[in-house]
């Protein structure tokens, strides 16, 4: 008799059959998960197989299932805890990316502003020099070894003086300490000049910018009332490119990188933005869905949609950028990026809104400008509203560690793990996906939500399929794979 | 606050939904209107307020029950992910401690 996946005295039980989740996808394909992040892909009779012991030992559905960790009585337990530790090795490294919010002042009128930024005039919304170098100090504690420094607002080139401060404070003491510390600046550019650029790339900030699409678009979402939005990014993005491409000896100049919001008004435009992101040299696309929290959710009746809107959109948007690049254009999308470095490679990317448990504190912290600690920008935006659910304490009065075993951070840990979510603890999508607690109780009023009917994770859900179903045809698995490819 | 008067009091089964599930689910709505838990014979009922869709409190009762019955089986493994992740992020974890 034929050895089969199941153990003979237990031929057909459930308990016969390793841990494991799955879901039906379109076209009758059963992908199966587990908790070490492996998955395969098995046509509806090779299920029916599987789930009832009748896999042949020979077979090769049998030795792809058993050194994916599917079969029981193939398991090899260290490899398999090998691929859990690689995939969650974020889980021993501490907060690694530190958001320092320069100033709530902003001197755009973004329709879709999350960043809870006040107008350019407002007082008492900026951080002080002195303050944004104590930040620096705070995050120079965390116990990852390479942190990043990201510079945010409001518009954080409206206080040039304390990023500059931050910049120089950070470099001179991850020399003395002997760190790696990444600094980033996201910037609209409005306010950028020859001079100040000069002195980011000499520091070796590395530069971000928010890019909607063709002028008419991004100057529709990114109202400026200053002139266009879009003429200013396109500028200076043109100019750190070609600083990128030029490069000298006396330090590393990093490629710019653009952020798109996805607004109701992008919502069919998908191509025309992928053009002009090609257009512009930009080598990455992210196609990120609005959030209903901070100023947004006031307007989502305006400026949101379903996620089966944003979900049409997307599925449009990265078939349009597979065709691009069958035609040897270079351009990738973040998502897809993000997800497939999980599913291909076992890797945690650092999206810290995809983990298990979140990256609110143990991954991320957010400064405010007055020195308030949030649990990470989003949490922020909260407490903006006048709801601190999310602050894990102050720059100036607390402790690291305290900030680090705060209310604040044991509540989001505990909330975001997926072990205790009724639906996703059984979704084959688990080893992949993150919940994001602040998403949870802005929406649905706790920090754990409802996940059937909660929007984030429908679209999340959304996307793996997509992904999923692209991964099963040859053409567009092909250059997925090569998007991660080391 | 009023008690909506179209709507009639849930009562949910003590075979099948703990007091602890309840609480939970009222404490979510909370900030929406108000839920004001009786218990009686062979369960509790719930009165809603302030325009709490039925539905919607229904579902978040058994959400928050199947929370509770998931945590008292995976709560062992939750617990070591979420204690790792804090004290390493704190610094209180020592190497090669389990």
């Amino acid at each position: 008799m034929a050895r089969t996946a199941t153990k003979k005295s237990a031929k057909g039980t459930a308990a016969a059959l390793p841990h494991f989740n799955f879901r039906r996808l379109s076209g009758g394909a059963v992908l199966l998960t587990n908790d070490s992040g492996m998955h395969a892909s098995l046509s509806g009779a090779q299920f029916r197989q599987f789930r009832d012991g009748r896999v042949a030992a020979g077979s090769a559905l049998y030795k792809d299932l058993a050194a994916k960790g599917f079969v029981r009585d193939m398991m090899d337990i260290e490899g398999y805890a090998a691929a859990c530790a690689k995939k969650n090795s974020f889980l021993g490294a501490g907060p690694g990316l530190h958001i320092l919010v320069l100033t709530l002042r902003c001197n755009h009128k973004c329709v879709y502003c999350q960043s809870s930024a006040v107008g350019q005039a407002s007082r008492g919304t900026d951080m002080s020099p002195a303050l944004a170098r104590k930040c620096v100090d705070f995050a120079l504690k965390s116990t990852n070894p390479g942190i990043t420094i990201e510079f945010q607002g409001g518009e954080p080139l409206l206080n040039w003086e304390a990023l500059k401060a931050s910049v120089l404070h950070a470099r001179r003491r991850a020399r003395e300490l002997g760190r790696e510390v990444r600094l980033a600046l996201v910037s609209n550019f409005s306010l950028m000049t020859e001079e100040k650029a000069r002195f980011l790339l000499a520091n070796e900030v590395s530069i971000c910018t928010s890019l909607d699409g063709p002028a008419d678009l991004h100057d529709k979402n990114r109202v400026f009332a200053g002139g266009g939005s879009h003429a200013a990014t396109v500028k200076w993005l043109k100019y750190f490119s070609a600083a990128y491409k030029k490069q000298v000896p006396e330090f590393r100049t990093f490629k710019p990188s653009a952020l798109l919001t996805v607004s109701r008004y992008s919502l069919g435009r998908e191509k025309q933005i992928v053009d002009e992101y090609v257009r512009l040299g930009l080598e990455d696309v992210f196609l990120r869905p609005l959030a209903p929290i901070g100023y947004a959710k006031q307007l989502w009746d305006k400026v949101g949609y379903e996620p089966a809107d944003f979900l049409s959109f997307y599925r449009a948007g990265l078939d349009y950028i597979l065709k691009l690049n069958a035609r040897g254009v270079t351009i990738r999308e973040r998502n897809a990026v993000m997800m497939l470095e999980k599913i291909l490679n076992g890797t945690d990317p650092g999206y810290l809104d995809m983990r298990c448990p979140c990256g609110a504190v143990i991954g991320q912290l957010a400064y405010n400008h007055n020195g308030d600690i949030y649990a990470c920008d989003e949490g922020r935006m909260v407490g903006w509203q006048g709801d601190d659910l999310f602050k894990a304490g102050n720059v100036e009065r607390d402790s690291y560690s305290k900030v680090m075993l705060s209310q604040a951070s044991r509540a989001c840990a505990a909330a975001s793990s997926l072990d205790t979510q009724p639906q996703c603890s059984r979704c084959a999508y688990k080893p992949f996906c993150g919940v994001c607690p602040v998403y949870n109780y802005e929406t649905q009023g706790s920090l754990s939500g409802e996940m059937p009917s909660n929007g984030r994770c429908g679209l999340f859900m959304g996307l793996f399929d997509t992904l999923f179903s692209l991964l099963a045809k040859p053409a567009s698995a092909k250059i997925l794979k090569g998007w991660v490819s080391k | 606050m009023k008690e909506d008067k179209k709507n009639s009091p849930l009562f949910f089964s003590a075979g099948l939904y703990s007091a602890e599930a309840l609480k939970l689910a009222a404490a979510v709505f909370s900030a929406r209107g108000g839920v004001r838990l009786t218990a009686g014979k062979g369960g509790t009922e719930a009165v809603l307020s302030g325009g709490i869709n039925p539905g919607e409190f229904a579902n978040e009762a058994l959400n928050q029950q199947c929370r509770i019955d998931l945590s008292a089986r995976n709560s062992r493994l939750s617990g070591i992910i979420v204690t790792k992740a804090l004290l390493s992020a704190s610094g209180s974890s020592k190497k090669g401690g389990k």
